[in-house]
């Protein structure tokens, strides 16, 4: 489904460069679930943004269904990712000026019409459990619930792919526990979901995961040796993942 | 609940729930409407005042039987004179001299009327009231002071009555047991014509012959009689000889001519370089506005950065954005053009009707037409409306070229 080669984004400052994602090869088949881990600033949201079309690569090839994307048309792209592609921020990335179901209703202007779109918005709502909500505008809600809304957002298009940002990010354990049984739903029934996220207990989710460090995939967590993992994982990978 | 979602429900909610920003650029939009149409209206009101004064000054020169010699004071621009009627006087002579002076070189307009008699009549005025024949046809005098134009030509049994005369539009007056329907009413004139009623040539000779009219002091009036003939010469023609002319076309000592002794040209200069002066006071504001607008609508759109960003991620294209923002701006210009022509059209009405108005210009002002209002109004409208949508082709084209990401990392994370 996604096809990665020598991924590379270099951010160009007035006397430096960073490089953001250092020439990564990844490869997602049709109905995997993704994990990605890596510390704050390797380059996990900048790799999720290449992924989707958001930001355009300073080197190498991404393929969704075999089309290099990064030379399509702007235009392309977004319809793109309006069909295919689902997107949770890190951040709740809601519109203020718009109520719950009007955010989850958005993406569909920008996607053929389909009439059924709003029962289709209203299910979502209960699927991910804030259909009381719906009229709500979003400063009423809390961090948890913005996140939520987001992710019904992501999926009202029925995208073959969802890309989510630690969608768990600050979030207390039950609420993550329930974020991430809707994904492992979604996932069962034919999304396929790349996520980043800091929590090493997710692992067990996913059907791969990877390790970012400095822009570049060092690893998969299971298999990838101890000192390069942040102290915080290396203590829950250990405890879980390595026995 | 509402379940669908399109962009005018977008741009509305955009619109709705950040009242401040919006409030802002609509109120730029107001100002600018407010401007272009006050500016208009401003210049039709003066102008139609001019005209309006322009043919109220009345006749150029008065014919009369040589025993009198006349002018009637009235208030056109300037408190200047005009002759709108002759004197009540008895001498009269005979209209078949009306020819003789219609007949004369640069004379375009004659008109003659015959003073029948002055009544006493408490229920319609309180002053002694005059009843003057004329001819609805010719007259060129009386007609223009009308506060509101007839209906219809004034016929049989109808009058019009001087502004301090008691009486509704078509109610009736009696005079001396016979009843006239009111037509039409005259704005004050300052002179003995708001005490006159008048009449059709016919009605007053039925009239004179009605025992008691004519005081038996009086000669007895005979069809065919007349006071004068009130005279209007091409504008722009030395009058003088022209008064001249009309003299000797009869045998001396026959009958007066009286000329006018003011014109009204050099008045009427001055405000016909109005509208010049107006429209570039109001040029010059929505050239200094446009910026202003350009700048808020630039200052909205950074404001907005994140919100772009984040529509495009979900997949909006570049045009749609670019068409969100123009025809966001669209709206709202459209919203602050309305609010900005009612809002000027409220207050020049109130000071219109508080005479405020008329005084700051120093002009009368004559409200312009309601069909005038509409198109000055729609003419405002379409000018803020294009100013809306050029100042926001810019903001559009950079929000509809801005990369996602970027916008969205710009704010809030
Ligand atoms: N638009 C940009 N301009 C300049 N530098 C950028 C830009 N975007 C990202 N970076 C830099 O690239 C690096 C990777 O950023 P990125 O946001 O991908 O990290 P991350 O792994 O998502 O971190 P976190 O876990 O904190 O979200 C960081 O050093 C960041 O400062
Ligand atoms: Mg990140």
């Amino acid at each position: 489904m996604i096809n990665v080669d020598g991924l590379t984004k270099t951010f160009r400052m007035d006397n430096y460069e960073i490089s953001a994602v250092d020439d990564v090869q990844l490869n997602v088949q049709p109905g995997e679930f993704i994990l990605i881990f890596g510390r704050s600033g390797c380059g996990k949201s900048t790799l999720l943004g290449m992924l989707a079309g958001l930001i355009r690569p300073t080197k190498g090839v991404v393929r969704v269904h075999g089309v290099d994307i990064a030379h399509l048309s702007d235009d392309d792209v977004s319809g793109l990712r309006a069909k295919e592609i689902g997107f949770v921020f890190q951040f709740s990335g809601l519109l203020s000026t718009l109520t719950v179901l009007e955010n989850v209703l958005l993406p569909t202007l920008f996607c053929t019409y389909s009439p059924s779109s709003g029962l289709r918005a209203l299910e979502l709502l209960e699927k991910v459990g804030v259909l009381d909500r719906a009229d709500a505008y979003p400063h009423t809600l809390s961090s948890g619930e913005m996140k939520r809304v987001a992710i019904a957002r992501a999926l009202i298009n029925g995208p073959a792919l969802l890309i989510a940002d630690e969608p768990t990010g600050d979030l207390d354990v039950d609420t993550e526990f329930e974020i991430m049984e809707l994904f492992r739903q979604l996932n069962h029934e034919g999304t396929t979901i790349v996520m980043v996220t800091h929590n090493p207990d997710l692992v067990p989710y996913g059907t791969q995961s990877y390790y970012m460090e400095r822009g570049k995939i060092v690893g998969k967590p299971k298999t990838s040796s101890c000192e390069n993992l942040d102290l915080k994982s290396v203590s829950h990978l250990t405890t879980r993942d390595l026995t | 609940m509402k379940k669908k979602m399109s962009f005018q429900s977008f741009i509305i909610a955009g619109i709705r729930n950040k009242p401040g920003r919006n409030l802002a650029t609509a109120f730029c939009f107001a100002f600018i409407a407010a401007n272009i149409f006050s500016g208009q209206y401003l210049i039709a009101g003066a102008v139609g005042s001019v005209n309006q004064g322009v043919s109220r000054m009345g006749a150029d020169f008065i014919v009369a039987p040589i025993e009198y010699t006349v002018l009637l004071r009235g208030s056109g621009p300037e408190n200047t004179f005009a002759i709108v009627k002759t004197l009540p006087t008895v001498w009269r002579m005979n209209n078949n001299r009306m020819d003789t002076i219609g007949n004369v070189q640069g004379v375009i307009g004659i008109s003659p009327q015959l003073y029948v008699a002055t009544i006493n009549a408490s229920e319609l005025s309180s002053l002694p009231v005059d009843i003057f024949g004329f001819d609805p046809e010719t007259d060129f005098t009386i007609q223009p002071w009308l506060r509101q134009p007839l209906k219809n030509p004034l016929s049989q049994g109808e009058v019009i009555v001087g502004h301090q005369i008691t009486g509704d539009i078509l109610s009736k007056v009696q005079v001396s047991n016979r009843s006239y329907t009111i037509a039409g009413r005259l704005d004050p004139t300052q002179s003995a014509a708001d005490t006159t009623i008048f009449m059709g040539l016919d009605d007053a000779y039925s009239l004179a012959q009605t025992e008691g009219v004519v005081p038996l002091s009086a000669p007895r009036i005979s069809r065919g009689d007349i006071n004068a003939v009130l005279v209007r010469i091409q504008p722009g023609e030395d009058p003088d000889p022209i008064g001249a002319r009309i003299r000797r076309s009869f045998p001396p000592s026959q009958v007066t001519v009286i000329g006018r002794h003011f014109t009204l040209d050099p008045i009427s200069q001055d405000i016909q370089g109005l509208p010049g002066l107006l429209k570039i006071i109001s040029l010059v504001i929505v050239v200094a506005t446009f910026p202003l607008i350009a700048l808020i609508a630039a200052m909205v759109t950074h404001e907005r950065q994140r919100e772009i960003g984040l529509i495009r991620s979900m997949g909006a294209k570049r045009n749609v954005i670019f068409s969100l923002v123009i025809v966001e701006s669209l709206f709202l210009a459209a919203i602050g053009g309305i609010a900005g022509v009612a809002a000027s059209l409220i207050a020049f009405l109130l000071l219109n009707t508080t005479g405020i108005l008329n005084s700051a210009l120093q002009v009368s002002f004559r409200q312009p037409a309601v069909a005038d209002t509409g198109y000055m109004a729609g003419i405002a409208l379409f000018v803020v409306i294009a100013i809306g949508g050029i100042a926001s082709l810019v903001p559009a084209y950079t929000s509809s070229r801005m990369n996602p990401y970027d916008a969205i990392r710009g704010e809030d994370r």
